[in-house]
């Protein structure tokens, strides 16, 4: 999985749980501020993150360092490359 | 200090029918029938009712998605239900102080699609990591309640009765109870439903459903018919707009009519099987607290779910209570039988009735059953002048209510 196909997997939760055009999905884009999530919907990017990547995250203490969609980006690269490390959860 | 007396001064349906209360009453004036054979219910395993009446579900997208986001079928249903009653009634919900107008929605337990939908996530695994974080809000017993009083922002009471088929007519009497007191000046009230195979399945177990008309949907449910063979599950939501008529007058409201009675009790004897002396208790308190005596009733619109027992105990009790010569009808045999909704959706139904001078018969009804014919069953439009009429409702559990309401 290359970074171009994480972002296309991670842009496709905020098309279809969060209902959000993909022109809008910037990567400086702001998660709370410019695209209108709350604290709710972070538990539903979770578990739609968890879902597409077939990894837990719930775990992860990095989870409250994102602010921007690059972030999560960002954030996703670094997990496949500790799975694939076989790493305990960051 | 007196009591306030009780106005309905808008309504708004989501039925079998579809969207609106005069798609509903169109549907039931040209006696057609919404219940179809469910595709893939045959998978179901062990389930031998494979009917039901589902109502269309559109326009949710107009709904935000913040707001959306903790909705299930049975909370679209009943906001979508309850904006068109407030906009009925002319009454914005910001036109009235905020904690002053609130909402009681029930239902049978909240959605069961959304309940369905979290144990079969969680039980392979026994893991809740990957449970969404809407669906325990998309499923509580007062989702619909909740979402409704979130989508308008209402401030007054928000609650929910939850009294499987009685809950709709419970919603709208405890308004009536709470507006008679004065501590609230308009209430939202009604019930919601969501059609589910697990649903039509907990009747099913308990052979309270129909099973005989898989391959001809349209000829059940049969309320007072020799050929009855039990419930047909459907679903969708009604809401009236209650207001003190203090209230409603000083807005210049449009009164559709006066809620004058209201009873709602337990047989305290079984939990499935109806109770001819409870029903019968129930319906007297009712015109007692309406003031209403026999033979003054001009219509009933009856409970009537096409069960063997039920019809019978319903017909016997309205005959004791009532007389044989007031007509009666129920509505299941055109929209199934929509559970926690179906007290507000045949209540306003009832209300269509009284506004157009026309009881509407039941559908379905070929041949009276000998057990139910102690009572004046309508069979065919009737012009009749509707001062004073009935609204029954009995429940699992052996709650039963009843409602009256007067012509404005």
């Amino acid at each position: 999985m290359d970074e171009k196909e994480i972002i296309r997997l991670t842009n496709s939760i905020f098309e279809e749980s969060f209902e959000i055009e993909p022109d809008r999905l910037k990567p400086e884009a702001r998660i709370f501020e410019d695209l209108g999530l709350d604290s709710l919907d972070i538990v539903e990017l979770v578990v739609g993150l968890q879902k597409k990547f077939g990894v837990k995250l719930r775990d992860s203490e990095k989870l409250r360092e994102i602010r921007t969609l690059a972030d999560v980006y960002k954030f996703m690269l670094e997990e496949k490359v500790r799975l694939e490390k076989g790493d305990a959860p960051a | 200090m007196g009591l306030n007396r009780v106005v309905v001064t808008g309504a708004g349906a989501v039925t079998p029918y579809g969207r609106g209360v005069a798609t509903m009453m169109d549907g039931l004036a040209a006696g057609k029938s919404c219940v179809v054979r469910m595709e893939g219910w045959e998978n179901q395993g062990g389930l031998k009712s494979l009917v039901a009446a589902p109502a269309p579900l559109s326009g949710e997208k107009l709904i935000p998605r913040q707001k959306r986001r903790s909705m299930s079928r049975v909370s679209i249903f009943a906001v979508q239900a309850a904006e068109d009653a407030l906009a009925d009634a002319g009454l914005a919900a910001g036109g009235i102080p905020a904690d002053r107008i609130g909402c009681i929605v029930g239902s049978t337990l909240g959605s069961a699609s959304a309940i369905s939908e979290f144990y079969e996530t969680f039980l392979p695994t026994r893991d809740i990591s990957m449970i969404p974080s809407m669906l325990f809000f998309k499923s509580m017993a007062h989702t619909a309640a909740m979402n409704v009083a979130q989508y308008l922002e209402l401030k007054g009471y928000v609650m929910a009765t939850c009294a499987a088929c009685a809950s709709g007519l419970q919603a709208i009497g405890t308004g009536y109870d709470l507006l008679r007191l004065g501590v609230q000046d308009a209430l939202l009230c009604g019930g919601s439903e969501e059609l589910h195979p697990s649903v039509t399945g907990i009747f099913d177990l308990l052979f309270a459903t129909s099973t005989k008309y898989n391959d001809s949907p349209q000829k059940t449910p049969r309320p007072f018919d020799a050929d009855r063979d039990g419930i047909v599950c459907g679903e969708g939501a009604g809401i009236v707009v209650l207001e003190t008529l203090d209230h409603a007058r000083s807005r210049g409201a449009r009164i559709l009519a006066e809620v004058a009675g209201y009873n709602t009790g337990g047989s305290g004897d079984h939990v499935s099987q109806s109770n001819r002396e409870s029903v019968t208790r129930c319906m007297r308190k009712t015109m007692e607290d309406a003031g209403v005596r026999k033979g003054e009733l001009d219509y009933v619109s009856a409970h009537a779910t096409a069960t063997v027992q039920g019809d019978q105990a319903e017909a016997e009790a309205i005959c004791e209570v009532a007389g044989d010569a007031v007509p009666v009808s129920g509505l299941k045999g055109h929209m199934g039988h929509t559970l926690g909704a179906s007290g507000a959706i045949e209540l306003i139904a009832t209300i269509g009735m009284m506004r157009s001078g026309t009881i509407l018969p039941g559908l379905n009804l070929e041949r009276v059953a000998p057990e139910c014919a102690v009572i004046n069953h309508v069979r065919e439009p009737l012009s009749r002048e509707l001062e004073v009429v009935m609204k029954n409702c009995f429940a699992f559990g052996g709650v039963d209510a009843a409602l009256i309401l007067k012509k404005a």
